[in-house]
């Protein structure tokens, strides 16, 4: 949009400076708790308790990052958040890879190679990502169960790539959709088969929603509690329960230094990816939202 | 398609089919089952004694499930106005030409990269008036100043919305800002050669255009708001007493804790009503607009 | 290369006929234009050709045979899209080879067929840029390389012009025309603009609605249209239907035609109106068979001159449009550029009959 800003000289400066500060205001607003966690996460509990928490550590340790990472007590053993960490990861991973690929092929079917019902399918896959997730809670433990993998690391795998199918679906539908169908021709003229096109010819421009949906994915797994508190155990529980637990275990003192580390870790990942790639990140967000 | 042998005209259903078969079982098996056991006398296993409707009319006569309702009412409807309010507020700030906004956006919106859980934590001691807020300002010298809600019974809920809010008016401010950047630069043209201030150029022109954006940012917030468990656990933990319980974390604690899982079935069954009331009308919108072929 | 047949070639979706009894044949290295408004089935008929579509009924031959069950890739075709489809993520040489990679021609092979045609469009420096690269003339080339390359039975072209500018549109007609004369190539190709048809055709299809209209030479469709759509789509500005009065003179028919002012005027017709004395017909002249006076074709057999309030002149450089008022109808004749004829005043205007076509008002068919 442009030409929007009004030029009159004095009143208008007056106005810009008003609008430069409300935005800040809010920046301020947003980066606060951040501010917070990070700041105290490395003050001895000592200051904190005495002290300001919008103060900059007098004295700076990073014994409580240590101290989160692999010795504080979560739930009944004094591991530290690291095996829990590798928990996500190992369950992040996986889950991603394979609704990845399964929500590019899907995409492909439901533009490129429709059929009839094929938008009836598709309307139920996407019903599937809004439905509240404690309606499969008693059935899924279940399922797992006579599947022999409750509690293991590829019980979850199995249950983020169901919930996650029907976005990464809708994600490559949407993309595909507008790639040009005189492309696919063309392809089918040279004698290109279903998977050759698909490798030879789609694959190769689907970059930006690959990103995309691999984003998605891996900040909506990472930070998934409920199916974590409810289908995981000490081998397979990842970070977001095991943060919950170092928090909110009862007695001792409260280290809030520890936990705000915690805290940090438990976002870290999902932060890295945000700030290396946040123009995808938004970009995610809302071809899930705006475009769904 | 030409018929290039039954297998070319098969395979794209053959693709489909796994991703199908997961959905069907997760989605629909798992619906069927919860609402089989929502009829039956299951308390803390399964139990495939019919009972009718029994479980329903415990609900709804359970004050635990109505203030858990309740808090959903006053906990969603905050959630969504304020969060679409604020973030048209900052999608309008942002967009009038905006020197730094490449840095602003991001700081805007990096909560929503955050585990609920995080949010929670960071909140919960934010709130928390022996530390936190109220006891900074104290010590910065205003010493009455006072913010206990997290500890008061009818104001806690407001604290879940609070930090909610935080998480989400970011994602709804880039939301309403490509809305914005959407709107073609010749209708504000047009408005401002009509004489048409700022303020009136959005007021009658740009914001009624952002109604689409209205309704998805409806659709996300709100089956949000009903699914919303996680920053409830990490938060208030449901308390003070049960000041701050949600549908979602009725749930949970009347199938897991309580052991009376035909109560938890229903509730789940009344959750999952809620969001199709408001998810299926926009799913049938969709799957109807053809995609551009 | 090799001929083409179509015979009574039907396709609907669900209930809706969308080509109906289609029946065109061309010979081998024959130029088949396809025109009609869009909407009219001209682009499903290609697809159809191409195997893109399946077809509900009727037989499809190349070079005699049969290929109604085939897969594009089997029915030795190749196509030239409108938006040229050129694959993104290859470099100009992938394009080209991409369909000989598929059929699993040696590399060696594949190199020298590609460097052919590049010579022939005269595209060997672009072979290793990407098509984001190019510009829409170029890539227009490289589409055209990758349908060359394949050394098809029938070359199949959907509307190649229409993301052209206008100077590039005529430069590349041009040389399509050329492409074709030297390689004897058989051709279909898709366009809604007329003159592209007119240019390049040895048969042009006209289709309406999915029904073949008519198929003819561009002179038959120019000269001799059998009906009145054929004959205002084909032509620009497009053939005049002026609304007359058939009737019975001492000499034979005759046509009447009303003038705003003055009496209406009066015009010799051959014997096949004489059935219809008595009832309004549509009388079709294209505009250069109105002309001024100097201008008529001095072969005609028979030119009839009348006087006509000339209500707008259009100079376009090299002629003159004008216009009247016949019949009720605005009639654009096209002088030269320097005849002694103002707007707003009476002219003698010759009406060259020779040309002249008639066609039922109702059914608009073509009755003389």
């Amino acid at each position: 949009m442009s030409a929007r800003t009004e030029s009159r000289p004095d009143g208008g400066r007056v106005l810009r400076a008003l609008l430069y500060a409300a935005l800040i205001l809010f920046a301020i607003y947003y980066l606060l708790p951040l501010y917070v966690m990070l700041a105290n996460s490395v003050k001895p509990l000592e200051e904190i308790r005495q002290g300001n928490m919008m103060a900059l550590p007098q004295v700076l340790t990073f014994e409580p990052w240590a101290q989160a990472w692999s010795e504080a007590k979560v739930g009944v053993a004094a591991t530290g958040l690291k095996p829990y960490f590798w928990n996500s990861i190992k369950m992040v991973v996986p889950a991603v890879i394979i609704v990845t690929i399964l929500g590019a092929l899907n995409g492909y079917v439901l533009t490129k190679y429709t059929f009839r019902g094929a938008n009836i399918l598709f309307g139920m896959m996407l019903l599937g990502c809004f439905i509240p997730f404690q309606i499969a809670l008693i059935p899924a433990a279940r399922v797992l169960g006579f599947l022999g993998i409750a509690g293991t690391t590829w019980g979850l795998v199995l249950v983020h790539t169901a919930y996650g199918l029907g976005f990464a679906t809708l994600f490559f539908r949407n993309y595909y959709a507008a790639f040009p169908t005189e492309l696919i021709r063309a392809a089918r003229i040279d004698g290109a088969g279903f998977f050759t096109i698909f490798f030879r010819i789609l694959l190769p421009s689907s970059g930006p929603i690959i990103v995309v949906t691999v984003i998605w994915l891996f900040t909506n797994i990472w930070n998934d509690f409920l199916f974590g508190v409810s289908f995981g155990d000490f081998d397979s529980q990842p970070m977001t329960v095991a943060l919950n637990n170092l928090v909110s275990s009862s007695g001792g003192v409260k280290e809030y230094n520890v936990h705000f580390a915690g805290a940090i870790l438990a976002a870290l990942p999902t932060l890295i990816v945000y700030i290396v790639s946040g123009r995808y990140f938004v970009r995610g967000l809302m071809s899930g939202a705006v475009k769904g | 398609m030409t018929a290039k042998g039954r297998l070319g005209a098969l395979l794209p259903k053959l693709i489909l089919s796994p991703s199908f078969v997961i959905v069907l079982i997760f989605v629909y098996g798992f619906i069927a089952y919860t609402l089989y056991l929502s009829f039956t006398a299951s308390t803390m296993l399964p139990n495939y004694d019919l009972v009718g409707l029994r479980n329903y009319e415990r609900l709804w006569q359970l004050p635990h499930w109505w203030l858990a309702v309740k808090n959903l009412a006053i906990f969603g409807t905050l959630y969504i106005v304020v969060s679409c309010a604020l973030g048209l507020f900052l999608a309008i700030l942002l967009d009038q030409k905006i020197r730094g906004e490449g840095m602003l956006r991001p700081i805007y919106l990096y909560p929503m990269a955050l585990s609920f859980i995080v949010t929670g934590t960071a909140w919960k001691w934010f709130l928390d008036p022996g530390i936190g807020i109220e006891n900074t300002m104290q010590q910065w010298g205003w010493d009455s100043f006072q913010f206990g809600w997290i500890k008061d019974r009818t104001m806690a809920i407001y604290c879940v919305a609070i930090a909610a809010i935080w998480q989400s008016s970011g994602f709804v401010m880039a939301m309403f800002l490509a809305g914005l950047r959407g709107v073609d630069g010749e209708i504000i043209k047009a408005a401002r050669i009509d004489g048409a201030s700022t303020v009136t150029t959005y007021r009658r022109i740009i914001i009624p255009m952002m109604r689409p954006v209205f309704l998805s940012a409806f659709v996300v917030l709100a089956h949000l708001a009903i699914k919303s468990y996680d920053l409830v656990v990490a938060l208030t933990g449901g308390g003070p007493g049960q000041a701050t319980e949600l549908p979602a974390t009725f749930m949970y604690s009347y199938t897991f804790s309580r052991s009376q899982m035909g109560v938890g079935a229903a509730s789940a069954i009344v959750m999952m009503m809620m969001v199709f009331a408001i998810i299926v009308p926009y799913i049938y919108a969709e799957t109807k607009r053809e995609p551009g072929q | 290369m090799g001929s083409l047949e179509i015979d009574s070639l039907d396709k609907s979706y669900g209930a809706a006929k969308v080509l109906k009894d289609i029946n065109i044949e061309i010979e081998e290295g024959g130029f088949l234009v396809l025109v009609g408004p869009s909407g009219c089935g001209k682009s499903t008929l290609l697809n159809s050709i191409a195997g893109l579509e399946d077809i509900t009924g009727g037989e499809i031959r190349i070079a005699g045979k049969k290929v109604n069950d085939l897969a594009p890739a089997d029915r030795d075709i190749a196509m030239v899209f409108q938006s040229y489809a050129l694959y993104p993520n290859m470099t100009v040489r992938g394009n080209i080879a991409f369909g000989m990679e598929i059929r699993k021609i040696p590399k060696a092979e594949r190199d020298e067929a590609v460097h052919r045609v590049a010579t022939l469009l005269q595209i060997e420096d672009l072979l290793d840029r990407k098509p984001s690269q190019l510009s829409g003339g170029q890539r227009q080339r490289v589409a055209m390389g990758r349908a060359l390359v394949r050394e098809p039975q029938v070359f199949l072209f959907d509307e190649p012009l229409s993301n052209l500018d206008a100077k590039l549109r005529v430069d590349m007609r041009t040389e399509i025309k050329k492409l074709h004369q030297r390689l004897g190539a058989t051709i279909v190709y898709v366009t809604h603009d007329q003159i592209e048809a007119m240019t390049l055709a040895t048969k042009i299809a006209v289709l309406k609605g999915g029904v073949l209209q008519q198929a003819g030479t561009p002179a038959e469709i120019y000269n001799n249209p059998v009906n009145t759509f054929v004959a205002e789509f084909m032509g620009s500005p497009s053939m005049n239907l002026i609304p007359a009065q058939a009737g019975q003179g001492p000499n034979g028919p005759t046509l009447s035609i009303a003038r705003k002012a003055g009496d209406p005027l009066v015009l010799p017709a051959p014997e096949a109106v004489a059935a219809y004395a008595g009832r309004g017909v549509l009388l079709g002249l294209r505009p250069e068979a109105i002309t001024d006076e100097e201008a008529a074709d001095r072969n005609a057999r028979v030119v009839e001159t009348a006087s006509c309030r000339i209500d707008v002149l259009e100079p376009s450089g090299a002629d003159t449009y004008c216009t009247t008022d016949l019949g009720g109808k605005d009639v654009i004749g096209r002088l030269r550029a320097d005849a002694p004829i103002r707007q707003g005043e009476d002219a003698t205007l010759a009406f060259n009959l020779d040309k002249a076509v008639i066609f039922d008002p109702d059914s608009g068919e073509r009755i003389a």
